[in-house]
C-alpha cells in the first residue's frame, strides 16, 4: 500500500517538475518578468519556484489582483460546470450504455450508438452557438448566459457559485440557487453531449465484456432474469474499469468546457485566459498551466487511490511486484 | 433518446426558474460595450455617456426631450445681462449628493460644486485637471476655453458666468454631457486620502441612481438614490450587463436576461418588429458616417476628382446592404433635425458613367491603386466598416478604379493618419451638442488636426473665416445663413462623401416604459417603469 503511494508520488513529482519548467519558460517570455541578460537561468528558476510556493504568482495587469486568486476563482467556475455536466452525463450515459451492452448488436444498440457517435463528432463550440439561437428560433425561455443573473449579488465565499448561492439563501431564499442552476443548463448540455457519448461507449464495451464471461452464462442457466443478472453480477464487475478510462477524459472535458464558456460568456478559466491574452497579460498563461494541469495531476492520483479501494482487481495489481 | 432526456430534465428544471425580468424592482440594460470611466467629462463614447450622464449626475440646465428647449436642472433659473457678456444662474437648494460605502456627504449641493466641476476643465492649475490624463482628450477643455472668461461665486446659491465675447452656445455647453456636477467635498476627501484618480471611477453625483459596484465582466450595479431631489424613482436596482455579441444580446432580451438592449443588429430588426412582446425605439442622432478624401494628396487635390468619386458610389445600395432600416441617407454633414440644416441641398446621385468620363477627362491614372483606410473596430453606431469599405471598393472597380482596403487598429491608424500617406478614410463622427460648429470645426478647420477629425486635411481661408465669423455671431438668422453657405461650399467642394446618419436603436420588452434616449447625452432611466409580466 505505502509502496504504491510512493510510486504514485514519484510520478507526481516528475510531472510537476516538467510542468513548472513549462510555466517558468512562459513567464520568461512574458514582458512582466524579463530578466537581466547575465543572470543564470537556474537561479531565476529557483526564484520563480520560491515565489510560486509562497503564493506570489504575479499581479494581473487587467484587474490588479493576484494571478493565483483570479485563476482559482475562474477555474472553480469551470470545475463547477464540468461537475454538473459529469453528473448529468452519468445519469444519462450509464443506463443507455448498459442497454446497448446487454443487447449488443441489436436494434436498440445501433440506435444508441449512432446517436453517441453524432455526439462525439459534433464540435462543442458549434453546438453551443446553435443553442444560443434557441430562444430566437423557438421562443424557449432558457437563459443563454453562463453566469448567475446580475440581479443576485451573492457574496463570494467558496467561489463555487452553486454553493455560494445556497449559502446566500438568507438573502434570496432559493431563487439565486435555481437561477444559477438554470444558467448552467445550456452550457452543461453542450458539455455533456460529448461526455455522455464517451460514457455510453465505455459502459457498453465493459458490459459486453462481462456478459461474455462464464459466470454470467452460469447465472443464465440458473434461471435468473436479465434484470437480476445485471444488478447482481454485471454492474459490480463492469463499472469499476470505466473509472480509469474516464480519468483520461478529464483534460478533454476541461478544455472543451473552456471553449464552451467563451461562447456562453461564463466567467470561467476560458474567458479569463482569453481576456488576459487580449490584454497582453501573458503571466496568466503560466498560472493557468500550473492550476489546470496541477488539478488534473492531483485528481488522477486521487482517482487511482479511490479505484484501489473499490476494485479488488486493481488492488491485486499493486502487490504483483512482490 | 438521450437528447430527449436531457431536454426533459432541462424543461422540468426551468419550470422552477423565475425569469429575471419578472422581478419588478430590478432593471437590466444590456449595452454593447463597457463604459471607459464613470465621468462623462473625460469619456465621450456613447457607452460611457449611457452609463453616467443621466443616471449618476445632473447638470445646471438640460434640454426638454419633446420641446428641445432648455429647462432648469440643478439651476432654478438664469438671467442674461444686457451686454450679453454674463449669465447669472440661481441654484436649487437642498439637493443631496449620493451616500455610498465610500463617501458620506455632510452638506448639500452649492455653488462651490459647480465651480469645482467646471473649473476642472477650464483651469490648468486645478488639482484634478490632469487626473486620469483627462486633458489628453480633445473635448476636455475645448468647448469652454474660448467661451468662458471666469466663473464667479456670488453666494452659495448664485453664480455668474463671465464670457469672453457674446456667445450663444453657453447654454448648449452647460446642457452637454461634460457639464455634469461633481461633489467638491468628495474631491477634497480623495485628495486628503491621496487617491484623486478615484473621482472618475467611484463616482459621486446628484443623479437619480448611485453607483454600487462594477466588475471585470462588465456588470455595473446602481442603486436607487433615496434622497434624490426630483420625482421618486420606481426602480431600485439598475444593472448594466455588457454583452458584446449581437445575437446573444437579442437572445438575452427574449429569455428575460435583459430588459432593454442597445444597438440590435440591423439584420435582426425585421424579426424583432414581428415579435409581439418586443418594442423598438429609434432616435436620430448627430452621428454621421463619412468617407473622407485626403485633399492634400494627388489626385484628391482636384475638386473634380473628388466629385467624380462621390458619383461613383451607390449610396442607396450601401444603405440597404448594411443598415437595412437603421440609417437615413444624407447628402450633407448635418443631421436633418439640426436647426442649421440646409433643406435645399441637393442629394448625391449615383452616376458611374459621368464619373468615368470626368476621370478620363482629368487624365486619372487607372493603374493607380487608391487606399481606403478603415478602422478594425466598429464604432458603436456603425455596425460594419468592413462591409461598407468592400461595397465602395466594388463600386469603384465598376468604373475601373482599383482600390485597396487597409484595416488598421487604433494605434496603426493614428500613425497612418498623422503621416498623411492615405487617399481616403472611412470614419464616423458624432456631434457632442446640438451646435453645428461642433461638427464643422473638427472636420473643416485649419486649426483642427487630423486626429481631431480633419481627416481630409482640409484648410481654406473661406471656410475658416466663415466658421470663426458664425461662432461669434449673435444674430440667429445670420448664423443660419452662414451655415447654409458653408454647407453649399462643402457640397460643391465634396471634401467628404457623407454616407448616412445611423439611428440610435434600442429594443425593449413591452413591460418597460418611460425611458428615453437623448441623441447627445445618452439614455435616461430616471422615469423608467417596469410592470409585471403575465
Amino acid at each position: 500500500m505505502l509502496n504504491y503511494l510512493f510510486r504514485r508520488l514519484n510520478l507526481l513529482l516528475i510531472t510537476a517538475l516538467i510542468l513548472s519548467i513549462i510555466a517558468f519558460i512562459i513567464s520568461l517570455w512574458s514582458n512582466q518578468a524579463r530578466p537581466a541578460q547575465d543572470v543564470n537561468v537556474f537561479i531565476l528558476y529557483a526564484d520563480y519556484m520560491g515565489n510560486l510556493l509562497q503564493g506570489q504568482w504575479g499581479i494581473s495587469l487587467i484587474n490588479q489582483k493576484s494571478h493565483m486568486l483570479n485563476g482559482l476563482i475562474a477555474f472553480s467556475s469551470t470545475l463547477e460546470l464540468c461537475l454538473v455536466a459529469l453528473l448529468t452525463s452519468i445519469i444519462i450515459g450509464i443506463p443507455l450504455g448498459i442497454f446497448s451492452g446487454i443487447y449488443r448488436n441489436g436494434l436498440l444498440d445501433y440506435a444508441i450508438m449512432s446517436i453517441a457517435l453524432i455526439g462525439l463528432a459534433l464540435p462543442a463550440f458549434w453546438l453551443a452557438i446553435m443553442l444560443i439561437m434557441l430562444p430566437i428560433t423557438f421562443d424557449m425561455g432558457l437563459p443563454v448566459d453562463g453566469n448567475i443573473s446580475p440581479i443576485y449579488d451573492i457574496p463570494m465565499i467558496t467561489s463555487f457559485q452553486l454553493i455560494d448561492s445556497l449559502l446566500a439563501s438568507d438573502l434570496y431564499n432559493l431563487a439565486a440557487f435555481t437561477d444559477r442552476l438554470t444558467h448552467l443548463i445550456l452550457p452543461s448540455v453542450v458539455l455533456s453531449f460529448f461526455l455522455t457519448s464517451e460514457i455510453i461507449r465505455l459502459t457498453r464495451y465493459s458490459i459486453s465484456q462481462v456478459m461474455k464471461s462464464n459466470y454470467i452464462k452460469a447465472a443464465n442457466t440458473k434461471g435468473l432474469t436479465v434484470i437480476q443478472i445485471v444488478f447482481r453480477h454485471v454492474l459490480k464487475n463492469a463499472l469499476p474499469p470505466i473509472i480509469p478510462q474516464l480519468r483520461l477524459q478529464l483534460n478533454t472535458i476541461i478544455s472543451i468546457a473552456m471553449t464552451v464558456e467563451i461562447v456562453f460568456d461564463a466567467q470561467g478559466s476560458g474567458v479569463w485566459l482569453l481576456t488576459s491574452i487580449k490584454g497582453g497579460d501573458y503571466l496568466a498563461l503560466s498560472a493557468a498551466v500550473i492550476i489546470i494541469s496541477g488539478f488534473i495531476l492531483l485528481s488522477s492520483i486521487v482517482i487511482d487511490i479511490l479505484q484501489m479501494f473499490i476494485s479488488p482487481t486493481t488492488r491485486k495489481m499493486l502487490y504483483a511486484d512482490k | 433518446m438521450r437528447f430527449i432526456l436531457i431536454f426533459t430534465t432541462a424543461l422540468i428544471l426551468s419550470g422552477c426558474y423565475q425569469s429575471e425580468s419578472s422581478l419588478k424592482d430590478s432593471l437590466i440594460y444590456c449595452p454593447e460595450s463597457k463604459a471607459l470611466s464613470f465621468n462623462p467629462q473625460i469619456s465621450h463614447d456613447i457607452s460611457s455617456l449611457d452609463a453616467t450622464t443621466h443616471q449618476l449626475y445632473n447638470r445646471l440646465v438640460k434640454r426638454d426631450p419633446t420641446t428641445h428647449n432648455y429647462v432648469p436642472d440643478l439651476a432654478t433659473g438664469w438671467l442674461l445681462s444686457i451686454d450679453k457678456l454674463s449669465y447669472t444662474f440661481f441654484l436649487r437648494q437642498n439637493v443631496n449628493f449620493h451616500r455610498t460605502d465610500y463617501f458620506t456627504p455632510t452638506r448639500h449641493f452649492k455653488a462651490d460644486d459647480v465651480i469645482f466641476s467646471l473649473q476642472r476643465m477650464l483651469d490648468k492649475a486645478h488639482p484634478f485637471h490632469s487626473v486620469n490624463q483627462a486633458m489628453g482628450y480633445y473635448f476636455f477643455n475645448h468647448p469652454f476655453t474660448n467661451l468662458i472668461d471666469n466663473i464667479v461665486k456670488i453666494d452659495d446659491y448664485t453664480i455668474k458666468f463671465i464670457l469672453k465675447k457674446p456667445d450663444i452656445t453657453l447654454l448648449d455647453n452647460l446642457a452637454a454631457h461634460y457639464s455634469v456636477i461633481l461633489s467638491q467635498e468628495y474631491a477634497q476627501q480623495l485628495i486628503a486620502h491621496g487617491e484623486p484618480d478615484k473621482i472618475d471611477f467611484y463616482p459621486i453625483g446628484t443623479g437619480p441612481y448611485k453607483f454600487k459596484s462594477s466588475n471585470d465582466a462588465g456588470i455595473t450595479h446602481y442603486l436607487n438614490h433615496a434622497k434624490f431631489w426630483g420625482d421618486k424613482i420606481s426602480v431600485n436596482n439598475l444593472i448594466f450587463d455588457v454583452t458584446e455579441n449581437n445575437t446573444k444580446r437579442y437572445a438575452k432580451l427574449l429569455t428575460g436576461e435583459c430588459d432593454i438592449i442597445a444597438n440590435p443588429a440591423p439584420s435582426q430588426l425585421k424579426q424583432m418588429s414581428e415579435k409581439a412582446n418586443i418594442l423598438l425605439s429609434s432616435e436620430p442622432t448627430a452621428n454621421i458616417l463619412l468617407w473622407a478624401f485626403n485633399s492634400s494628396k494627388i489626385p484628391f487635390t482636384e475638386k473634380k476628382i473628388r466629385q467624380a468619386f462621390s458619383k461613383a458610389v451607390d449610396q442607396n445600395n450601401l444603405l440597404e446592404a448594411v443598415f437595412y432600416q437603421s440609417a437615413t441617407a444624407t447628402s450633407t454633414l448635418l443631421n436633418h433635425q439640426s436647426w442649421a440644416y440646409n433643406r435645399r441641398s441637393t442629394n448625391i446621385q449615383y452616376k458611374p458613367q459621368e464619373a468615368l468620363s470626368t476621370l478620363q477627362e482629368m487624365g486619372y491614372d487607372f493603374n493607380k491603386k487608391i487606399t481606403i483606410l478603415t478602422p478594425v473596430k466598429n464604432s458603436l453606431f456603425n455596425h460594419s466598416f468592413h462591409k461598407i469599405a468592400e461595397l465602395i471598393q466594388a463600386n469603384l472597380l465598376k468604373i475601373g478604379v482599383k482600390s485597396e482596403i487597409l484595416f488598421l487598429t487604433q494605434t496603426e491608424l493614428e500613425k497612418r493618419l498623422i503621416s498623411g500617406k492615405y487617399d481616403t478614410y472611412l470614419t464616423a463622427v458624432n456631434g457632442k451638442i446640438n451646435e453645428p460648429d461642433t461638427i464643422f470645426r473638427p472636420l473643416l478647420s485649419c486649426d483642427s488636426s487630423v486626429l481631431e477629425g480633419n481627416s481630409s486635411q482640409w484648410c481654406s481661408k473661406e471656410v475658416q473665416s466663415l466658421l470663426n465669423l458664425t461662432l461669434s455671431e449673435s444674430n440667429f438668422t445670420t448664423r443660419i445663413k452662414n451655415y447654409y453657405k458653408l454647407q453649399e461650399i462643402i457640397q460643391e467642394e465634396r471634401i467628404y462623401f457623407p454616407i448616412a446618419h445611423v439611428l440610435r436603436m434600442d429594443a425593449f420588452k413591452t413591460n418597460i416604459s418611460g425611458f428615453w434616449v437623448d441623441p447627445f447625452t445618452g439614455i435616461n432611466f430616471q422615469h423608467v417603469k417596469k410592470t409585471e409580466v403575465h
